[in-house]
């Protein structure tokens, strides 16, 4: 049987896809005496309920339940880290949308019409909606962290370094949040059993977070409720936390009726109520010398946390950790802050605060260069992290980055992009174009790999073998399309030398697999791989024992040696007599008889990561995946719209347990990238009401904004040794790649700034691109009337746009 | 007249009287189906996940939502009409189309396109691509992609699908986890020569057959509310106009890809409806040599076509019109009278000064498409008028015409501004200026203060700017989620010398020296 891991096997559930076969919340078959569930949220951000009016609701036909905070049986509050989001509104209103009002109806019809008869009187406060007014009112969700590298914790060499260095850059840089857009919305569907417990089916990435808040909630112990998802149609983050306030509602209504209740946000429901990648403040300023080498560097960071802490001291401490990005600077000061606003709870997606880190840092190399007049990629070189050179290889919170290929991935993207001759390309373009401006950029990632929660580094999973030579394996680890289960599959199909269609993967379930972490962290495959492995090797110890002695001849000189024993293509047999092999499914079934057990379960506890949260100190991560993007645009100089026309990437993901699903994460994940740096813009009105509820109005990127040309690919690291099978993680990384995007925005509009300040904000929508446009003209225009000593008129925008060198 | 006007039924003509009906008509995969209100103002896709025909147990589930809003095309499926002897088979958001839409219609869902045991060459190039991540879109994309091999084999084309082909097909596909490129990939390895017409799948004849012998319907019921509902759908004008004036509080649906999506947000809730795409006479689009006439009833996709090379501005930013599947079920005339100020087609209408045609059971009345509208949405159309045709004369060779749709992202967007210009130079000399804009305040506007000012001056950049900066003061933008005032401002002030450096050297563009 040829080896599986290494080969692009399709998606175990690409049948599924392509027929619509496969099954999501809202498809799987109705239940007998099932209810349809919908919620009534605030109708305020910020205020107080004074009365809540269900009556009319009530007396709506169809109308089963209506349920309350009265109604909890259990704790009122729940919370990843800080318990401090109410399940349900009692009088205290956080955000506009929160629930406050479970209904229950027989009909979808019967749900919504209900929906507009309960009354909620409230006293409406003014809410917190920007991160200025939280600090202005200090409202904050939990402790101001830093993180000081070794030599900057001289406060007194540190200051000396912005004096010494031969330049200081400051500013204030702002990105905003970016929605999730899984396609299938929050859904759940819960079942009562027999005894008062529930059952929970839920598009959840965290089946056990899930299991736990439902139990809180109704006042069950954990044995007395099971969670369980098949696949997720997406996740993205959005399903680590907020999977679980549908998986209560629900799960109260199942309880209160003893009747099957499922609900399916609508897209407008989900979009206005569930949290958000978050957005970013950073106050920045940075020492460097005259090649560009940074010295010193200090960032404090403040994230609008939306009214609960929900995942954000931790999305915070992943930007911390990640303000270095892929360079390393000398001396690093770093701060940051939760800020609680009146917007829903911000939450993970893909990046994990990586991405908020990693755009300021990287903006200031760009900056760096423009105002040196150096390519921006030979700053970006010469900052990069060095294997093997101490100098360069500490981080500001005392990792060694090791075993990495950065210098040469950058060298060999430059090389195969053809950097350099379209860079000048660009240059000449800019010269002469009299309607649009084209810029290039590269940009590094360095993505940390392991939950920085220490505890969360582990999985277990269960392995069953049966007496056919079949295989069911269950992991804490969820599909959300991201192809963990493909790989598993892979591996495990490769321990027993069978092909991959002998090994199934089962629904993650609460009830096969325990205390599991929530899959995220692009860990997935790290942690439940090597607990599925681990558990192999327990069955394939007890097969080998069986088979040295099945397969032993005293006679002939053959004594029983597991060491002989080969389970591979779809056999057992010992290598000193090949000739007599046992087909696998039959020597299960000998295994049986002879009472051998073909069942294990498997344990994985990431090795050596520690991190110190009050002294920002440690060795948080296993190891880093790492890669390179170049990407080119073009900008309409009169209308700021920009198209992207080429994406380059090279990655270094380890060896490949499956690079078609590889590839995908890498593109997946660069094209969300570029969405959140380009054209998804979160909108809200002054009252903290979400404008952008739908694709509509909210435009993630479409196949049309595909660049015409995008090369992706591998760099081989013989050095990377560690993780299963050699892999590394690709979740995340490559989302931090689409930064590559908005700094060619940036190095298109240096041609237009001349000598004035360039600020661009994250997403460089094309409002965003034209206003900055209008303002760096409007700039240079009063910059060349002060010095004719003129006074100052507004001249039209494009006669000296196309004065522009 | 009068006489005849009391009961339509009794004027009709015998085989009509016998054909009109008081339920839908329409085929499932193959399969018959019927409905009758109120069910037949539920959109497709509830109808096709939900069940709702008792005498169809199973949940086509294959169909999937997300969004609602016909922006995501996760629900697409494919819809056949007939042409006289095939079905022609469109792609169609389920989410937003109304039951009575699909009268005497074929509709395949990806349950319907290969046997249960088999994959089309569609689906097999997307699991060996790796096509899929989630799953949750890729039923719609394997159907918009069916759209495409379709079109491609009816066209008697069996060539692969061009990068261009796919690019533009799938636009009304979202996908938010494979960043499309091994979509592309898979879309470019379908081997179209091996595939046949879907139509080969199906009992093709007997379905043509039948719907070829049906009428009109009317039926009439209760929705679940109790509030009463009506549903007319006409084949001929002179049922269109009769039923026009029998029920003149009806709301005329053409395509309803808007008020689909208001359906779905709880926005409208239809009573009365008189559906317009079935009337044969409304259905044609013509192109002389001065002048473009388009039927109330004609759908994007045939307009896009026909002004492919005598329009070539039009085309541009008809390509960019919502998606294909909205392509294929919306109309001008229905762009036109819903009115919203950014609705793409109607700058090209008011520089052009079209006329829209419209008619009740008296005659016809024309309407210059700037006097058309008379407030946000309001629009010059009584009770008992429905638009028949718009009359669009076509640019003379000394015309310049340039448009303008600007939106956050480059497809499957609503505009935050759009514009058209019609310059007419004698000798480099403005000789007329027309200039119309969207986006800017309650409905399109004709910037006649920069238009006076451009007329007589040279078509120069200075002139253009100058109008730039007078259209400017001329309008006054909202703020909203598509854009703010200062935004929407210097859009338009900027249009003015794009245009001209658009008009005075197009091959400039984008050009790297």
């Amino acid at each position: 049987m040829p080896r599986q891991v290494g080969t692009p096997l399709p998606h175990e559930s690409a049948a599924g896809h392509v027929t619509g076969r496969a099954l999501y919340i809202d498809d799987l078959p109705r239940r007998e005496r099932e209810l349809v569930v919908t919620f009534v949220g605030a109708p305020v951000a910020a205020g107080r309920v004074t009365r809540i009016d269900t009556s009319k609701a009530v007396a709506t036909p169809g109308v089963v339940c209506v349920l309350t905070h009265a109604d909890l049986k259990g704790h009122r509050c729940f919370g990843p880290i800080i318990s401090d989001e109410p399940f349900l509104v009692e009088d205290e209103i956080s955000y506009r949308g929160q629930p406050v009002v479970v209904i229950a109806a027989e009909t979808a019809a019967a749900a919504k019409l209900a929906r507009g008869r309960v009354i909620i009187d409230c006293q409406k406060r003014s809410p917190i909606l920007t991160i200025d007014d939280a600090i202005a009112r200090e409202s904050f969700i939990g402790p101001p962290r830093t993180m000081t590298s070794r030599l900057a914790e001289d406060e007194v060499r540190f200051s000396a370094a912005f004096d010494e260095a031969s330049h200081v850059l400051a500013g204030r840089f702002h990105s905003q949040g970016q929605e999730q857009f899984y396609f299938e919305t929050q859904a759940a569907l819960a079942e009562p059993c027999e005894s008062g417990e529930v059952r929970v089916i839920s598009s959840t990435q965290n089946p056990t977070e899930t299991q736990a808040v439902v139990a809180e909630a109704l006042g069950l112990g954990m044995h007395e409720v099971v969670c369980e998802c098949h696949r997720m149609g997406g996740g993205f983050g959005g399903k680590e936390t907020q999977s679980a306030l549908t998986a209560v509602m629900v799960a109260m209504v199942a309880k209160r009726t003893r009747r099957p209740a499922r609900m399916v946000l609508s897209r407008l429901d989900d979009m206005s109520i569930t949290g958000k990648r978050h957005q970013y403040q950073t106050d920045y300023r940075v020492a460097f010398y005259d090649n560009g080498r940074l010295l010193a560097a200090e960032f404090h960071f403040f994230s609008n946390g939306g009214a609960f802490a929900d995942l954000s001291t931790a999305v915070l401490e992943r930007t911390m950790l990640h303000a270095d990005n892929a360079y390393h600077v000398p001396m690093m000061r770093v701060t940051g802050q939760v800020c609680r606003t009146n917007l829903p709870p911000n939450t993970a997606f893909r990046g994990f605060g990586g991405p908020q880190g990693i755009a300021v840092i990287e903006s200031c190399l760009e900056e760096i260069a423009r105002q040196l007049g150096l390519d921006a990629a030979d700053v970006r070189r010469t900052n990069l992290y060095r294997d093997g050179d101490e100098s360069q290889s500490v981080t500001q919170y005392g990792q060694i980055v090791r075993d990495h290929v950065l210098v040469e991935t950058l060298d060999r993207l430059i090389e195969t992009s053809d950097y350099r001759s379209r860079r000048r390309a660009v240059e000449r373009f800019n010269t002469h174009s009299k309607t649009h401006i084209k810029g290039i950029a590269l940009s590094n990632i360095k993505f940390g790999i392991s939950f920085t929660t220490k505890f969360l580094n582990q999985a277990n999973a269960l392995v069953n073998v049966y007496t056919d030579g079949t295989i069911q394996v269950s992991t804490g680890g969820t599909e959300m399309g991201q192809g963990l289960n493909t790989k598993l599959k892979q591996m495990i199909a490769d321990e027993f030398g069978l092909a991959a269609d002998r090994v199934r993967m089962m629904t993650t379930s609460t009830e096969k697999n325990n205390n599991t972490s929530p899959t995220a962290a692009s860990a997935g495959t790290d942690l439940n791989g090597a607990a599925a492995l681990d558990a192999c090797a327990k069955i394939k110890a007890n097969m080998l024992a069986f088979a040295a002695t099945l397969l032993s001849n005293p006679s002939e000189g053959l004594v029983a040696s597991t060491e002989h024993v080969c389970i591979e293509d779809g056999h057992v047999y010992d290598d000193r007599d090949p000739s007599r092999k046992i087909e696998f499914g039959q020597f299960c079934a000998m295994a049986r008889r002879e009472r051998v057990d073909l069942g294990a379960r498997g344990f994985y506890a990431t090795p050596g990561v520690d991190y110190n949260r009050e002294t920002g100190r440690g060795n948080p991560f296993f190891y880093f995946t790492t890669g390179a993007a170049v990407a080119e645009v073009t900008i309409d100089r009169f209308t700021g719209e920009m198209t992207f026309d080429r994406g380059d990437i090279l990655m270094d993901v380890g060896q490949m347990i499956n690079p078609g699903i590889d590839r995908g994460q890498v593109i997946g994940g660069f094209i969300q990238g570029v969405g959140w740096v380009t054209n998804e813009d979160l909108r809200y009105d002054d009252a903290g009401t979400l404008l952008s509820t739908g694709p509509t109005t909210y435009k993630i990127p479409n196949i049309t904004d595909l660049p015409l040309t995008l090369n992706v690919d591998f760099i081989d690291n013989p050095k990377h040794t560690k993780n299963v099978r050699h892999s590394k993680a690709v979740g995340e990384p490559p989302l931090m790649l689409g930064v590559a995007v908005w700094l060619a925005a940036r190095h298109a509009l240096s041609f237009v700034a001349g000598e004035c300040p360039l600020e661009l904000a994250i997403p460089a929508t094309g409002e965003e691109l034209l206003m900055t446009l209008s303002k760096l003209q409007r700039d240079n225009d009063d910059a060349k009337a002060n010095r004719n000593g003129s006074a100052a008129s507004r001249s039209s925008l494009v006669s000296s746009l196309v004065k522009q060198p | 007249m009068s006489i005849a006007a009391e009961s339509i039924c009794f004027c009709l003509p015998a085989n009509q009287l016998s054909a009109m009906r008081d339920h839908l008509v329409f085929y499932v995969n193959g399969r018959r189906h019927t409905l009758a209100a109120p069910h037949a103002l539920a959109t497709l896709s509830d109808y096709l996940r939900g069940g709702l025909n008792p005498d169809v147990s199973e949940r086509l589930i294959g169909t999937k939502i997300a969004c609602s809003e016909g922006d995501c095309g996760a629900c697409t499926v494919l819809v056949g009409e007939s042409n006289g002897d095939r079905f022609v088979y469109q792609t169609v958001d389920a989410c937003i189309a109304f039951m009575f839409q699909l009268d005497r219609r074929h509709v395949i869902t990806v349950e319907g396109i290969a046997d249960e045991s088999h994959f089309t060459p569609v689906q097999q190039a997307m699991i060996d691509g790796h096509g899929s991540q989630c799953g949750f879109c890729t039923p719609g994309f394997v159907m918009a992609m069916h759209g495409l091999t379709e079109r491609n084999l009816t066209a008697g084309c069996r060539e692969s699908l061009s990068d261009d082909q796919l690019r533009l097909g799938l636009s009304g596909n979202l996908c938010r986890c494979t960043g499309y490129h091994q979509i592309l990939a898979a879309g470019a390895s379908i081997d179209v020569a091996k595939m046949t017409v879907v139509d080969k799948r199906f009992n093709t004849g007997a379905m043509l057959a039948e719907f070829d012998s049906l009428g009109s319907v009317r039926l009439t019921g209760q929705s679940h509310d109790g509030t009463p509902v009506a549903v007319a759908i006409p084949i001929t004008l002179e049922e269109l106009l009769e039923v026009r004036h029998e029920w003149p509080a009806a709301r005329l649906v053409a395509g309803a890809t808007d008020v689909g999506v208001q359906y779905n947000h709880g926005k409208y809730a239809p009573t009365q409806v008189i559906s317009t795409r079935q009337v044969g006479e409304l259905r044609s689009v013509e192109l002389t040599n001065d002048e473009l006439i388009v039927g109330a009833a004609a759908n994007w996709d045939i307009i896009t076509n026909v002004v492919e090379t005598q329009l070539p501005e039009y085309h541009k930013i008809l390509t960019r019109f919502g998606s294909p599947q909205i392509r294929n079920m919306g109309t001008l005339a229905g762009n036109l009278a819903n009115g919203s100020p950014i609705a793409d087609a109607i700058p090209l209408h008011y520089v052009t000064e079209s006329v829209i045609v419209v008619a009740n059971r008296s005659g016809e009345r024309s309407i210059p498409t700037g006097k058309f509208y008379l407030g946000y949405k309001q629009i010059d159309l009584a009770a008992d008028e429905v638009i028949v045709s718009i009359r669009t004369p076509l640019p003379p060779p000394h015309v310049s015409l340039k448009l303008y749709k600007i939106t956050k992202r480059r497809d499957m967007d609503i505009s935050s501004v759009t514009a058209a210009f019609w310059i007419e130079r004698d000798r480099g000399t403005i000789v007329d200026a027309r200039v119309a804009l969207g986006g800017v305040g309650p409905m399109v506007v004709r910037a006649t203060a920069a238009e006076a000012i451009m007329v007589g001056q040279p078509f120069s950049l200075g002139t253009m700017q100058a109008a730039g900066r007078i259209a400017r003061d001329e309008i006054a933008p909202i703020s909203d989620v598509r854009g703010s005032t200062d935004y929407r401002s210097q859009l338009v002030e900027n249009l003015f010398a794009k245009c001209f450096h658009e008009m005075t050297d197009e091959t400039a563009l984008l050009e790297v020296t």
